[in-house]
């Protein structure tokens, strides 16, 4: 379990991270998820004391990283790829990662047939692409048999079968009652990943709930009404508990409906129906509503969108 | 999570049994095999030695000349084979503090320095582990180029040069601590600068530059400050020359090895990685 109580990173002037207070349970894949910039790998670089919070503190297992005796087999995290020296070879370098903190060297020789790395394991890290250095920084984030796994970005330079196996992984290490905690700037790639979603825009928590309840909250299924008499409508369909907004004078935005429960109450009133859509929120256009606003660098298509 | 047929889960394995071991042991055996695991801390200690007989050769030749046909300070006369190699040590000193720095700075350039403190967090521990591996291999390295240098002198100044088995063991231990605190002393100055290029100008600046400097301005005063530098305070342990003993020379040169290991671990400490 992994535990944030408002944690604050400040570079400068500029707030990263601000006062983020999180519990990310075990058991379960949790995505953190933002635009680039939204302070997603700041915070993961504050969970294992690589940066100093400006103020709040975040805890692992009810502790601080700085004070676990060996740190590797509570929290294995692979936060960038590059984190590792090019002129080392790979089972030289998982093999130090090991003895820092007791680790078996057998251990070694298994983390890199997990990942499938056993023949490349005498090159040199300089040598390898970043599909390979990302499974070498998933080979040392398993190597301690850790409670807490986190990933910063893991698909980054992975072929689609790897996207795959590292989703099995993820899924695989929640289900033995593991915590994984996994950020990404993709929402697609968390649709399939995560349980719960943690939703980070500039340094903030925009959201915090389970997958589903996220892409409800982010927009959420509706119906799109056009009709001459739309408030005659409104009122009908709003006295049977649906949620209904004017978009328009001629234009109502109902949710808690279906089409056909709308078609029929508009006949029963004798209210001419000029459109009526299912408007079917996808899991991008709700990260969109969530996030547009916190945009860090918005690009052109980002910004027309809006 | 869905309906259809998901491939079976990755097998992560299990690490049996109560976790044990860490803390700084752990510590130093992962900065030892890091250290023996590139090829540059083979290349460095290569050339150090190449660079040692080379040097040492020089230096030998030199004397030979100018015995044969001295100069304005007169002949030198039969000279220690030991004090050939105490003089090459000042250029060859460069490459064994790299070997060393590059413990430290190299990790910053590469980026690995954040894999070593996710093993190993206290920065103080991160720090003394790299130190104490570089002195393991810096002192020994002292011993054998003491004794690479003092061969090659002997071969080169034939009836120019005196062998000493007492001299000898002076000059390879005095050499040995000199060079293993100074490569402590630009560790912890590399933990403060975070470059290799920056923290090598500064050595170079401190060992070679400040005191020559300092004693050709002709003050008193400022002759003093040059014997308070730790390099003037090495070569005064090494030679056993100097206004102060021996002793004295070596705490001179342990107190700025200290400071400068205070400085890197504080600066560790406060600063982001
Ligand atoms: N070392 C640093 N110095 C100054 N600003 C930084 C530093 N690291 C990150 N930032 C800034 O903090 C913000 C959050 O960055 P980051 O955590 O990398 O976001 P994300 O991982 O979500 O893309 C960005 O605006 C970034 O420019
Ligand atoms: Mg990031």
């Amino acid at each position: 379990m992994i535990t944030l109580r408002g944690l604050t990173k400040r570079f400068g002037d500029k707030t990263a991270v601000d006062g983020l207070t999180l519990e990310v349970a075990a058991g379960k894949v949790t995505g953190f998820l933002g635009p680039n910039g939204a302070g997603k790998s700041t915070t993961m670089r504050m969970i294992v004391g690589l940066d100093r919070p400006t103020a709040g503190e975040a805890l692992v297992g009810g502790r601080r990283y700085l004070g676990l005796p060996r740190p590797l087999r509570e929290v294995g995290a692979l936060l960038d790829a590059g984190f590792v020296h090019p002129g080392r070879p790979a089972r030289a370098h998982l093999l130090a990662m090991a003895r820092s903190n007791g680790i078996p060297r057998t251990r070694v020789d298994e983390v890199l047939g997990i990942v499938g790395l056993e023949s490349v394991a005498g090159k040199r890290v300089g040598s390898f692409s970043l599909g390979m250095r990302q499974r070498l920084g998933i080979a040392g984030a398993l190597v301690g048999d850790p409670e807490v796994l986190m990933f910063d970005e893991p698909v980054n330079g992975l072929d689609p079968d790897g996207v795959l196996w590292v989703r099995r992984l993820m899924r695989g290490l929640a289900a033995e009652g593991r915590t994984v905690f996994v950020s990404s700037h993709l929402m697609s790639e968390m649709q399939l990943t995560a349980d719960r979603l943690v939703v980070l825009g500039r340094g903030r928590v925009l959201a915090d709930a389970p997958i589903a309840d996220v892409i409800a909250r982010g927009s959420g299924d509706s119906v799109r009404v056009r009709s001459p008499r739309a408030a005659e409508l409104a009122a009908r369909l709003a006295a049977v508990g649906a949620t209904v907004r004017r978009t328009t004078d001629e234009e109502l935005q109902v949710t808690g409906l279906s089409v056909d429960r709308i078609g029929l109450m508009a006949h029963e009133i004798s209210v001419p129906v000029l459109e009526l859509s299912a408007v079917t929120a996808s899991l991008e256009e709700a990260y969109m509503n969530l996030t547009g606003a916190s945009v860090e660098y918005g690009t052109g298509t980002a910004e027309a969108r809006r | 999570m869905t309906t259809s047929v998901e491939p079976p889960g990755v097998r992560i394995g299990h690490l049996p049994g109560t976790p044990s071991g860490g803390g700084l042991p752990g510590a130093l055996a992962a900065e030892w095999t890091k250290l023996w695991s590139l090829r540059s801390t083979w290349w460095g200690l290569f050339g150090a030695g190449l660079l040692m007989g080379l040097v040492s050769m020089i230096m030998a030749e030199a004397t030979v000349a100018n015995n044969k046909d001295p100069g304005p300070e007169g002949p030198p006369g039969v000279v220690s084979v030991g004090d050939i190699a105490t003089g090459a040590v000042e250029t060859v000193q460069f490459v064994v503090l790299a070997i060393a720095l590059l413990m430290v700075t190299g990790e910053y350039a590469t980026g690995s320095i954040r894999a070593t403190l996710q093993w190993v967090p206290p920065r103080g521990r991160m720090l003394w582990s790299k130190a104490a591996v570089a002195v393991a291999v810096v002192f020994p390295t002292a011993v054998l180029l003491t004794l690479i240098g003092s061969v090659v002198a002997w071969f080169w100044l034939d009836e120019w040069g005196r062998v000493d088995a007492g001299d000898l063991v002076h000059d390879a231990l005095t050499i040995g601590l000199y060079l293993s605190l100074m490569s402590v002393l630009v560790m912890g100055v590399g933990a403060m600068l975070r470059s290799t290029a920056a923290t090598l100008t500064t050595a170079f600046i401190f060992v070679l530059v400040l005191p020559i400097t300092l004693v050709n301005t002709g003050s008193e005063l400022l002759k003093d400050v040059a014997d308070g530098l730790p390099s003037s305070a090495g070569r005064h342990m090494m030679n056993g020359d100097g206004p102060y003993p021996t002793v004295v020379a070596l705490a001179i040169l342990a107190a700025w090895t200290a400071a400068a290991a205070w400085g890197g671990i504080t600066v560790l400490r406060r600063r982001d990685a």
